[in-house]
C-alpha cells in the first residue's frame, strides 16, 4: 500500500505500475471441472427459459435465458449446465449465474464451435461480447449512439494493474491485426491507441493515432483521456459513448483478431494476480474458473477476514467468495491481508481540504459529502457537482477523517439515477 | 477455505494511512517549541495552566459524550488540540477556574453543541478566548499578570505599550531579535516567534495546514502595518512588532488554520488569511483593542462560508459540446 510520504506539501502522487521489461509467459491454469458464468439478466420465473439444469452445452455455444433476451454468454467448455441461480451485485441489482460442469478433460482441447461470421459489427456483437477483455461490441453495434472514435487502451486503468501493458508487449502484431478488424467492421473514422509513455513499444502503428499517457494516476481514466488527448470535456453525468468515443482494451482487440481468424470464440483470460506480499503472478485462465483454483495453484492462502479485490486498489470491488469466477473484464485480482486493510470510520468531514486538493474533477467533495449523507441527491448533483466525479477514488484515499467518500459518491449517483428514472416515468 | 468470511467493503482499498489522530498529534508536536519555551520562561505555573487546559478540554468532551450517549470521541485528540492551543493563549498566572471555564466554553459551546468535530463554524479555542476576554478582561493585561516575575528584558507587553504610548515612544524598546527569541511578555505559547514559525513550517510541510492561509495572513500583516506606518510613522508601528508579538504568529499558524472554520479553496484561503490580518491591524491601530487577533479571526470565521464558494468549475459543468 502506498502510504502518505512524510512531507506532503504538494498533493500525494500515485503512479501506475509499469510492466516488467520482457515479461515471462503467463502461466496456464488447467480448465476446472465446474465453471461459473455470469449473465446480466435477472431470472424471471413467469417466462419459459431457453436453458435449464441438465442441458448439454457445446464449447462456444451461445446461452440465453429467454427468447427475447439480448444478453448472452458463451460456454467456454463442452459439458452440462448444473445450476442456474440468482446473483446480486454491489448495489443489490440481480443477475443470473450458470454453473457448467465440464466433460472435457483438463488437457484435451475440444474445438470451439465456428460461427457464420460476417464482416460487420452486428455479427461480431452476435457472438463476441464475452471474449477475453470484454470488447464493447454492444455499444459499438447500438443504433442509439454514434461512435466515431475508438481508443485502444494499452495502458491499465487502475494502479498495480499491468495486464494490458503485458498484452501490448506480447501481442503487438495481434493488436495491429485486431485494429484492422475493428476498422473493417465498425467503419469508425478515427482509431487511436493509448500507450504508457514509459512503455517501450517496438514498431509503429499505421493510420492509428498514438496517445502517450502519463504514469500518474488517474490520467488513464476515460474522462482524463478525453480531456488530455482528445480535447473534449466530458459533460457532467455523461459517458464517453455519449461523446462518440468508445474505449476497448488491448486484450479485447487481440481476442477479436483471433476470433476473426478462427471464426470462433476464445476463452483464455490473462490476468495479473497480486499476492499478499505484493508478488505478481501472470496467469492465463479459462473464463468461468473460480478464483480459488488460481489461489490453490500458487499456494496463496486466504484466511478469514482477508480481502479479495477484483480490479485494482482504487476502483475495484471486493468479492465475498473465493469462488468468484474469472470474467471477461477481470484484469487484476489483489489479495489483501486482514492486517493491512485500512480502517474506515464514521467520523464526519473535518474540512481538512485534502479531497479538494487532489480531486482531478474539481468536485467540492467536502460539501458534497454532507448532502450525500443527508440523502439529498438532486441538490448534490445540481449544486455540488456529483456527476462531475470521474470515479478515481482519490478523495477517499486521502480523506483524513477516513470517510468512505467514493462509496458515498457511487451510491449517490446510483440513487440519483433511480430518482431521475422515476421522474421520467411519472411525467 | 470455502467457508471463510472475507472482508467485503468498497473501493478504494488503499488509504494513505493518515487519520484525525495523526493530524492532531502532529499539530501538538508542532506546538512543542513554543510550549517548551513558554514553560521555561514562565515556570511551573505555565506548565500547570497548559496541563489543566489540555486535560479539562478533553474531560468536557468526555462528559458531553456521556451525556449525549454518543461514542467516546476524545481519542481523535481534537479536544486535546483545542485545550492545548487555548492554554497557549493564556497568561501563566491564570487561575484554575478561568482555565476550566474557558475550555468549557471552547469545547462545549464552541464545538460540541454544533455537532462535534468538523461541524464548528468558529474556531473553538477562540470562542472560549473571546468569552474570557469579554468577561474577565483584567486577566489579559499581561503587564499586570507578570508583576511578580523578574525578566532580563523589557517587561512590558509590546502591543499594549504600543497602543498607549505610540510608535515613537516604543521605537527601539523592543528589538526584533528579542521579539523573535521570545524575550517579551505575553501568553504562555505566543511569545517565542521562532518556535511558532518552526512549528508552522513543520505543519505546512507535512500537509496538515494549508500554506495559503498563514502565508497570506503574514503578508496581510506586513502590508497593512507598513501602509499605516508609512502614513504616520510616529503613531503607527512598522510590521516587525505587529508580526512578532501578541497572538499574531500563533494566529497565523494555529488559529486561522483550524480546518472546520477556514476555507479549503485556494483563492478563498488567500482572501481569508489576508483579510484576517488586515482586520487585526485595523483593530490594533484604530480600534479599542491592543491585540484584536481573537476577534479578527472569529469575524473571518463568520464570513468563511461566503468566501469559500469561490471555487474552480467542476469538470464537465456548463459545457454544451455533447
Ligand atoms: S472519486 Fe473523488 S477525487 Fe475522484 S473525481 Fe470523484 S470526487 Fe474527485
Ligand atoms: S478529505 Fe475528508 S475530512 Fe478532509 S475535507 Fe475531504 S471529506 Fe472532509
Amino acid at each position: 500500500m502506498i502510504k502518505r510520504s512524510f512531507f506532503t506539501l504538494t498533493k500525494p502522487r500515485l503512479s501506475y505500475d509499469l510492466v516488467e521489461p520482457d515479461p515471462k509467459e503467463s502461466e496456464p491454469i488447467p480448465i476446472p471441472s465446474n465453471l461459473t458464468l455470469l449473465l446480466n439478466e435477472p431470472i424471471d420465473n413467469t417466462r419459459q427459459a431457453l436453458i435449464k439444469k441438465g442441458d448439454a452445452v457445446e464449447k462456444g455455444e451461445k446461452l440465453r435465458l429467454y427468447n427475447q433476451s439480448t444478453e448472452y454468454t458463451i460456454s467456454p467448455v463442452a459439458g452440462t449446465i448444473s445450476a442456474i441461480d440468482t446473483y446480486s451485485d454491489d448495489f443489490g441489482s440481480t443477475s443470473t449465474y450458470l454453473v457448467i460442469k465440464s466433460n472435457q478433460g483438463q488437457t484435451t482441447q475440444t474445438n470451439s464451435i465456428t460461427y457464420d461470421l460476417k464482416d460487420d459489427i452486428a455479427s461480431a456483437d452476435e457472438y463476441f461480447r464475452t471474449l477475453p477483455g470484454a470488447p464493447p461490441l454492444k455499444i459499438l453495434a447500438s443504433d442509439d449512439v454514434k461512435i466515431n472514435t475508438i481508443v485502444i487502451t494499452c495502458s491499465d486503468m487502475d494502479l498495480l494493474s499491468t495486464t494490458n501493458q503485458y498484452i501490448t508487449l506480447k501481442f503487438l502484431d495481434e493488436i495491429k491485426e485486431g485494429a484492422k478488424v475493428l476498422k473493417k467492421i465498425t467503419h469508425v473514422p478515427k482509431l487511436c491507441i493509448m500507450v504508457p509513455e514509459s512503455l517501450n513499444v517496438q514498431g509503429k502503428f499505421d493510420s492509428i493515432q498514438v496517445f502517450k499517457t502519463s504514469m500518474e494516476y488517474p490520467s488513464n481514466l476515460p474522462a482524463m483521456i478525453l480531456k488530455d488527448h482528445l480535447s473534449m470535456i466530458l459533460p457532467a453525468g455523461k459517458a464517453p459513448e455519449d461523446m462518440g468515443v468508445s474505449f476497448i482494451s488491448a486484450e479485447a482487440v487481440v481476442s477479436l483478431a483471433n476470433a476473426y481468424k478462427t471464426k470462433s470464440a476464445g476463452f483464455e483470460k490473462i490476468l495479473t494476480v497480486i499476492g499478499k506480499q505484493g508478488t505478481q503472478y501472470r496467469i492465463k485462465a479459462t473464463i468461468g474458473t473460480p478464483l480459488r483454483k488460481i489461489f490453490n495453484a500458487f499456494n496463496i492462502h486466504i484466511n478469514e477476514q482477508d480481502r479479495i479485490v477484483i480490479g485494482g486498489p482504487m476502483k475495484g470491488f471486493a468479492t465475498y467468495t473465493p469462488h468468484h469466477p474469472v470474467q471477461p473484464d477481470m484484469d487484476t485480482v489483489m489479495i489483501q491481508d486482514r492486517d493491512i486493510i485500512p480502517e474506515l470510520s464514521d467520523n464526519p468531514c473535518v474540512n481538512c481540504g485534502n479531497c479538494i486538493r487532489i480531486c482531478p474533477a474539481n468536485v467540492p467533495v467536502n460539501i458534497l459529502v454532507r448532502y450525500l449523507e443527508a440523502d439529498q441527491y438532486e441538490e448534490a448533483a445540481d449544486k455540488y457537482d456529483l456527476e462531475s466525479c470521474i470515479e478515481c477514488g482519490l478523495c477517499a484515499y486521502t480523506c483524513t477523517a477516513r470517510i468512505p467518500l467514493y462509496q458515498y459518491i457511487r451510491l449517490g449517483k446510483h440513487e440519483l439515477f433511480k430518482l431521475r428514472a422515476l421522474e421520467t416515468a411519472n411525467d | 477455505m470455502t467457508n471463510n468470511k472475507l472482508t467485503v467493503s468498497h473501493a478504494p482499498f488503499w488509504h494513505d494511512g493518515d487519520s484525525l489522530f495523526q493530524m492532531n498529534l502532529n499539530i501538538m508536536i508542532a506546538t512543542l517549541p513554543a510550549v517548551i519555551f513558554g514553560i521555561i520562561q514562565f515556570g511551573a505555573p505555565a506548565f500547570g495552566v497548559l496541563a489543566l487546559s489540555l486535560s479539562s478540554a478533553m474531560v468536557w468532551e468526555l462528559i458531553m459524550n456521556v451525556i449525549s450517549k454518543k461514542k467516546i470521541s476524545i481519542g481523535d485528540l481534537d479536544s486535546a488540540v483545542i485545550g492545548l492551543i487555548f492554554g497557549m493563549m493564556l497568561p501563566a498566572t491564570s487561575p484554575w477556574w478561568l482555565v476550566v471555564t474557558g475550555t468549557f466554553v471552547a469545547v462545549i459551546i464552541g464545538k460540541m453543541i454544533f455537532g462535534g468535530i468538523g461541524a464548528n463554524p468558529f474556531n473553538p479555542a477562540l470562542v472560549g478566548m473571546a468569552f474570557l476576554m469579554l468577561s474577565w478582561k483584567v486577566f489579559f493585561d499581561f503587564d499586570a499578570a507578570y508583576v511578580n516575575y523578574e525578566f532580563d528584558f523589557t517587561a512590558l507587553a509590546p502591543l499594549a505599550a504600543l497602543k498607549f504610548q505610540g510608535a515613537y515612544e516604543v521605537a527601539g524598546v523592543f528589538p526584533m531579535s528579542d521579539l523573535i527569541m521570545g524575550k517579551q511578555v505575553g501568553a504562555i505559547g505566543s511569545t517565542f516567534g521562532l518556535g511558532l514559525i518552526i512549528g508552522g513550517i513543520y505543519l505546512i510541510l507535512r500537509g496538515y495546514i494549508r500554506w495559503e492561509i498563514p502565508v497570506s495572513f503574514i503578508v496581510g500583516i506586513i502590508v497593512t502595518a507598513l501602509a499605516f506606518s508609512m502614513a504616520n510613522p510616529d503613531t503607527y508601528a512598522g510590521p516587525v512588532i505587529h508580526l512578532f508579538s501578541g497572538y499574531t504568529l500563533i494566529g497565523a499558524f494555529f488559529l486561522a488554520t483550524e480546518n472546520s472554520s477556514s476555507p479549503v479553496n485556494r483563492i478563498p484561503m488567500l482572501i481569508y488569511g489576508f483579510s484576517a490580518a488586515v482586520m487585526i491591524i485595523l483593530m490594533r491601530n484604530i480600534g479599542a483593542y491592543a491585540d484584536g487577533t481573537v476577534l479578527a479571526i472569529l469575524l473571518l470565521n463568520v464570513v468563511n462560508p461566503l468566501i469559500d464558494i469561490i471555487r474552480p468549475k467542476a469538470l464537465g459543468k456548463g459545457v454544451n459540446n455533447a
